[in-house]
């Protein structure tokens, strides 16, 4: 591409006129347009050198803006804030603050959708125009209204001061709090006279609705201020299009609202009546509760021994290494949801120069499939492609260009199938097979009792289906990393995961490779929540490193990420629960059914976790379930955060608010009566660890102080405001049938640390500071002697998968375990060196000490005592065992599990339908915690991420092509769209007797969000959302009471 | 192209075409991997950087618009006045938990502050809307800005 930046306008005008040539401003949505398959203009002409297109002067009558004025600076200027305030409100809603930096307003206009054009069409905004012809000046209504105008170049935008005493709105609707994508903007100003309003403009527009002036309206509202009249020609005169996340009646809907309620107070429709809070009344004083913080716990708070580089940007990610000889990988995506393949030709490929290695299903030597639980998903592609990420060849080259130039070389030939991509018809007799296997990859079925007769006895039947998204996991860090082959032969594969153990045992099937030939490195990485969980870049970079024999490195696009990566599993979750006249649950009926996508991985257990919570922390006597997991074309699923859990938490604990409602009891009340017993069996019949504390969690939910902050509709009119509560119980490890082995190891390392060594990952939930917070607390030395090792199968011990909420415990366990054959080991070769009694000592901060002195003095430092032992004999403790496992060998029944409560207070605007979260509080009880700020972290992290599930995020797929493709229009929670009050209380103390130390909190915090939110809402308007992500269209219509 | 830029004080003359990303001649041609790449179209702030003392995703600048510019990334961030309190408020509360967003975070808030000292966390929240972080729920990170902006005022740095 070529690009001139001419200095004159003259220059600029006579560079445009040429053919495939684009002019440009700041060029922030040029990587979107390219990235979306805009063509790649060949010239770029820069206006940024042209003297005189930027600056804001205040004129006599109007002030004048240069187009190239980035719009930060004009919210910088003192004549936008003073004369035009509608303008700047208009501003600060334009993607973000670094974006404005560099975006201006003449950018933002000549794209002709951009989110400003309302408020300019309202403020009756001039624009300059300069052309071959010369340069006229023309209403920016009618310079929007020919599209057909010959090669020009903006100037300038005039704009006459708003009047003091007008009346104005701009309002954006997105897709979320802030940095959205716009649904519709819309723009008003009323100028009040003596009679009637002298002066009005009404406008829309922003993203795909046209910006337009609303005539008809405008003259309308000038009248006797009818406000209702005004609405309904709003509502029949805006033009707006509907899309695959909003439809034109919602647009249409909210532009009407947001302008009469704007600029005159009026909605359409009066508030519905609010439902009963629940009665705030308890007698819990919150004393064992703890309210977690560093300025309420500065003695517990310790800093994360990986921040500050992280802060400073020292990390070395594994995405992140660089070295001269290392090639850059690109993986061949299919493209097609399914077909056969028919054949691959890679001769060009390999020919281009640049190119050091292709490789398809052809290079692999051993069997060309894997997958956690079974081994369905093919390394390369070879027989058929299932989804349209499905890899089909790698390549290696110098660069990156070269990589995908070959990649374009690279002839597949297909005979197209017919895609699978609804998740019911897949299950039709008919149905096209994904696999030869059939559709239907589980079917988990389980009853108790008899559910027709708990039916018959029903007072209270509430059903319904809830559905829930695909939500992405997101992790900032998008799968990838780098392998080389050593010396020996060994083959390094470094990317990040989630249990370096099982991705060398998966590797080494693939590549017909000794596990002892293969070194997994998995730590660090960005995030991970489940998603990192499975193989995913790592075959092909084996694969290309072996073929090449030269370092490669690779790493997924966002994009290709969004393509290929796994997601949350799409369910639908049919429900149907009967109490009682007193609110006690007689029966459940639950039928499941979860799209896998294209390859089973984690998929079967995620379906066996959520029907081991299908009915919650409650007794019901009678119980059917179903669940079912299907194959489909549509990309693929497998674990998140939660597991199946939360979906089916969603379900069960929305049921108990309806069913609460029914009963005329509160939400607390219809809990406490059916609350499952500490001691009891578990939901399966198996048994269940001690120290349960629903009861707790339920009390501590009962005097929450969110019940008594205000309620109802809020002073403005605009906002409902309902609290709501949901319990929470989390199993933690794999289960009872599935092998769980766990392990770790202390020892002292040649520089003096006491090394805490791990096959787990720091993926940011905190591993590395709870490895300190652990194995410091167990010894008795100091956090800083503490050295973590994780994520390394050559150096740490295989220490099992990092999900499951079970990191916490194996950390634990294992410096347990292993704490007194360590100690007695470091103590016989201290006493050998000080010639003392072993037993004499103990663990100190830096060293070892002598047993009950108080003088603290060390008798020999950790680093005094490794320089004088051979490395022979460094002290070093190795420990196994199985994660503590229930009874129960039908199926994978849980032992351990965490409890929650949480509470929401959410406010719903009758403006949008749209949904805030006020308040978020989550009580916790999980036992005693490792380290503060970590358990803090996730629970706040899940909070948020459920949040996302909740209101804005999924993955929508038309044909098994995702519609989203980037962060631009898949909606992860951004700042504004956390609570305003997010506070996170946990309960510590264990039963006596308990041994199990410590649980997880990895899953916790997402576990009860969703329905929290959804029984606010219920309580707020006496609508419960059964489908996620929440739709304001479906919210607003229940908001609105016919006067 | 031949591209001559400051990068944290220090001059760089490189050859690329004139439509290359800011990330690639960061990550690509030179090999400086602490600017993070995460959606490559301006949507998550990870590849933060000040160019000219102003806060722009290094995704979305191309490299003819950085000819002769000041560019600085976290590398660099200790030369700010700001970067050190900005760095300890953070660290102090726990901000970051996977940390990719956190060199994209401590650029936005050094010209966050640059510009309103005063920022409460109004303030912070609007100045990190075009941040996103998917590990800690935001409140870590706005504690940690608000410890930094406590920081700056206690010591005057503005």
């Amino acid at each position: 591409m070529e690009v001139l930046a001419p200095d004159t306008l003259d220059k600029a005008l006579l560079e445009a006129s040429q053919p495939e040539t684009r002019l440009i401003a700041g060029g922030t949505a040029l990587q979107l347009e390219w990235a979306k398959g805009c063509v790649q203009p060949r010239r770029m002409v820069s206006l940024a050198r042209i003297p005189g297109l930027s600056g804001v002067m205040q004129g006599q009558s109007a002030v004048r803006i240069g187009v190239m004025t980035p719009l930060a600076e004009l919210l910088r200027a003192p004549e936008i804030a003073a004369h035009l305030p509608l303008l700047a409100a208009a501003i600060r809603v334009v993607a973000s603050p670094s974006v404005r930096n560099l975006a201006t307003i003449g950018g933002n206009i000549a794209g002709r959708t951009g989110c400003l054009l309302p408020a300019l069409l309202a403020l009756d905004a001039v624009v300059d125009v300069a052309g071959a012809a010369g340069s006229v000046s023309l209403s920016l209504e009618d310079w929007l209204a020919d599209t057909d105008r010959e090669p020009e170049i903006l100037t300038a935008i005039h704009i006459a001061p708003q009047d003091p005493d007008e009346r104005f709105v701009f309002r954006k609707t997105g897709l979320r709090a802030a940095f959205t994508p716009s649904v519709i903007n819309v723009a008003g100003r009323i100028l009040p006279g003596r009679d009637s309003p002298r002066f009005a403009r009404l406008a829309v527009g922003g993203g795909i609705v046209s910006p337009a002036r609303l005539r008809e309206a405008e003259a309308l509202a000038c009248g006797d201020g009818d406000w209702a009249a005004l609405h309904a020609v709003l509502l029949s005169t805006i033009d707006a299009p509907g899309d695959d996340v909003r439809s034109a009646a919602y647009r249409r809907t909210v532009a009407a609202n947001a302008l009469t309620f704007g600029l005159g107070g009026y909605l359409p429709a009066r508030a519905p009546a609010m439902s009963v809070a629940i009665e705030p009344h308890s007698s819990q004083t919150g004393k064992v509760e703890l309210a977690l913080g560093r300025t309420r716990s500065p003695e517990r708070w310790h800093i994360r021994p990986d921040l500050p580089a992280k802060i400073g940007g020292t990390l070395t990610y594994l995405t992140d290494h660089r070295q001269s000889d290392m090639l850059v990988g690109r993986i061949l995506r299919a493209g097609i949801a399914h077909a056969r393949i028919l054949s691959i030709d890679t001769t060009e490929a390999q020919a281009l120069p640049g190119v050091a290695a292709v490789v398809t299903h052809r290079d692999i030597r051993g069997e060309n499939a894997f997958g956690i639980v079974v081994q369905d998903q093919p390394a390369l592609c070879f027989d058929k492609v299932r989804h349209r990420g499905d890899p089909v060849a790698a390549v290696a080259a110098v660069d990156d260009a070269t990589a995908q130039k070959a990649l374009s070389l690279i002839k597949v030939v297909y005979e197209p199938l017919a895609p699978v991509t609804d998740v019911e018809a897949a299950l039709l007799p008919q149905a096209v097979a994904v696999h030869e296997t059939g559709n239907l990859q589980r079917e988990i079925l389980f009853s108790r009792g008899d559910v027709a007769q708990g039916f018959a006895e029903a007072f209270h039947v509430v059903e319904d289906t809830y559905v829930t998204p695909r939500q992405m996991h997101g992790f900032m860090e998008t799968e990838g990393g780098y392998a080389f082959v050593d010396p020996d032969g060994t083959l390094n594969i470094c990317a990040g995961g989630q249990h370096g153990g099982r991705d060398r045992l998966q590797l080494s099937r693939i590549l017909g490779l000794p596990e002892e030939n293969i070194r997994v490195v998995t730590s660090p990485t960005g995030g991970a929540f489940g998603g990192k969980d499975e193989l995913s870049v790592q075959p092909a970079l084996a694969l290309l490193a072996l073929k090449a024999g030269q370092p490669v490195r690779l790493q997924l696009t966002r994009a290709e990420s969004v393509l290929a990566g796994q997601k949350r599993h799409p369910m639908t979750i049919r429900m149907k629960t009967a109490c009682d006249a007193s609110g006690l649950l007689l029966a459940q009926e639950v039928d499941l059914l979860a799209d896998a996508g294209a390859y089973a991985s984690l998929g079967p257990g995620v379906l066996e976790t959520a029907m081991e919570h299908a009915a919650g922390p409650y007794n019901v006597s009678h119980i059917a379930t179903r669940g079912r997991l299907a194959y489909t074309n549509n990309g693929l699923c497998g674990a998140f955060r939660g597991f199946g859990a939360n979906q089916m938490t969603f379900a069960i604990e929305c049921q108990m608010d309806r069913l609460a409602a029914l009963c005329d009891l509160s939400p607390v009340e219809i809990r406490q009566r059916n609350l499952r017993l500490p001691g009891t069996p578990g939901y399966l019949g198996q048994t269940v660890a001690p120290s349960e504390r629903l009861d707790e969690m339920l009390a501590a939910a009962k005097a929450s102080p969110l019940w008594r902050r205000p309620q109802g509709l809020c002073d403005d009119a605009e906002w409902l405001i309902g609290t709501g509560m949901a319990m929470n119980y989390q199993g933690n490890g794999l289960g009872s049938v599935i092998p769980d082995p766990c392990a770790g190891r202390l020892a002292l390392t040649k520089d003096g640390f006491i090394e805490g060594a791990y096959g787990l990952d720091e993926m940011g939930q905190g591993l590395l500071t709870a490895i300190c917070g652990a194995v410091s607390t167990e010894l008795g030395c100091a956090r800083s002697d503490v050295r973590p090792l994780t994520g390394d199968t050559r150096l740490a011990p295989d220490s099992g998968s990092t999900t499951a909420s079970r990191g916490t415990y194996v950390v634990w366990a294992s410096a347990r375990k292993a704490a007194p054959e360590f100690r007695r080991q470091m103590c016989d070769a201290a006493a050998g060196l000080l010639g003392c009694d072993p037993q004499r000592l103990v663990f100190a901060p830096g060293g070892l000490a002598e047993a009950g002195s108080n003088s603290g003095k060390l008798l020999v430092t950790y680093r005094q005592l490794a320089d004088h032992l051979p490395d022979a004999d460094l002290p070093s403790v190795t420990v196994t065992y199985e994660f503590p496992k229930t009874d129960y060998p039908a199926s994978n029944a849980r032992y351990i599990f965490a409890f929650g409560a949480a509470l929401a207070r959410v406010a719903i605007s009758r403006v949008t339908g749209q949904l805030r979260v006020l308040d978020l509080h989550q009580h916790s009880a999980a036992g005693p915690i490792i380290d503060l700020a970590a358990y803090l972290g996730q629970l706040e992290g899940g909070a948020v991420q459920g949040l996302g599930f909740t209101l804005s995020e999924d993955c929508k797929m038309r044909d098994g092509a995702h519609l989203a493709t980037n962060l631009d229009t898949y909606m992860l929670p951004g700042i504004q769209d956390a609570p305003a009050d997010l506070s996170i209380f946990a309960r510590e103390e264990l039963d006596a007797g308990d041994e199990l130390g410590p649980r997880g909190a990895g899953e916790l915090g997402i576990g009860a969000i969703t329905p929290a939110i959804a029984n606010a809402i219920f309580a707020a308007t006496g609508y419960c959302p059964a489908v996620t992500p929440i739709d304001p269209e479906a919210l607003l219509s229940r908001l609105a009471v016919p006067e | 192209m031949t591209l001559d830029f400051t990068l944290n004080g220090k001059p760089v003359l490189l050859e690329c075409t004139a439509d290359t990303r800011l990330t690639d001649i960061l990550r690509e041609h030179l090999a400086r991997t602490a600017t993070k790449l995460a959606c490559g179209i301006g949507r998550c702030g990870a590849c933060s950087v000040l160019i000219n003392g102003r806060l722009a995703n290094a995704c979305l600048l191309m490299a003819f618009q950085l000819e002769g510019a000041d560019i600085m990334t976290v590398e660099g961030l200790l030369a700010h006045p700001l970067g050190q309190a900005v760095r300890e408020g953070l660290a102090e509360e726990n901000a970051f938990q996977c940390g990719y967003c956190a060199p994209g975070v401590s650029l936005a808030l050094v010209a966050l502050f640059a510009e309103q000292p005063d920022a409460g966390e109004r303030e912070i929240r609007a100045g990190l809307e075009g941040n996103l972080c998917r590990c800690t729920g935001y409140h870590s990170i706005i504690r940690g800005a608000l410890n930094a902006a406590s920081r700056i005022r206690t010591a005057q740095l503005r």
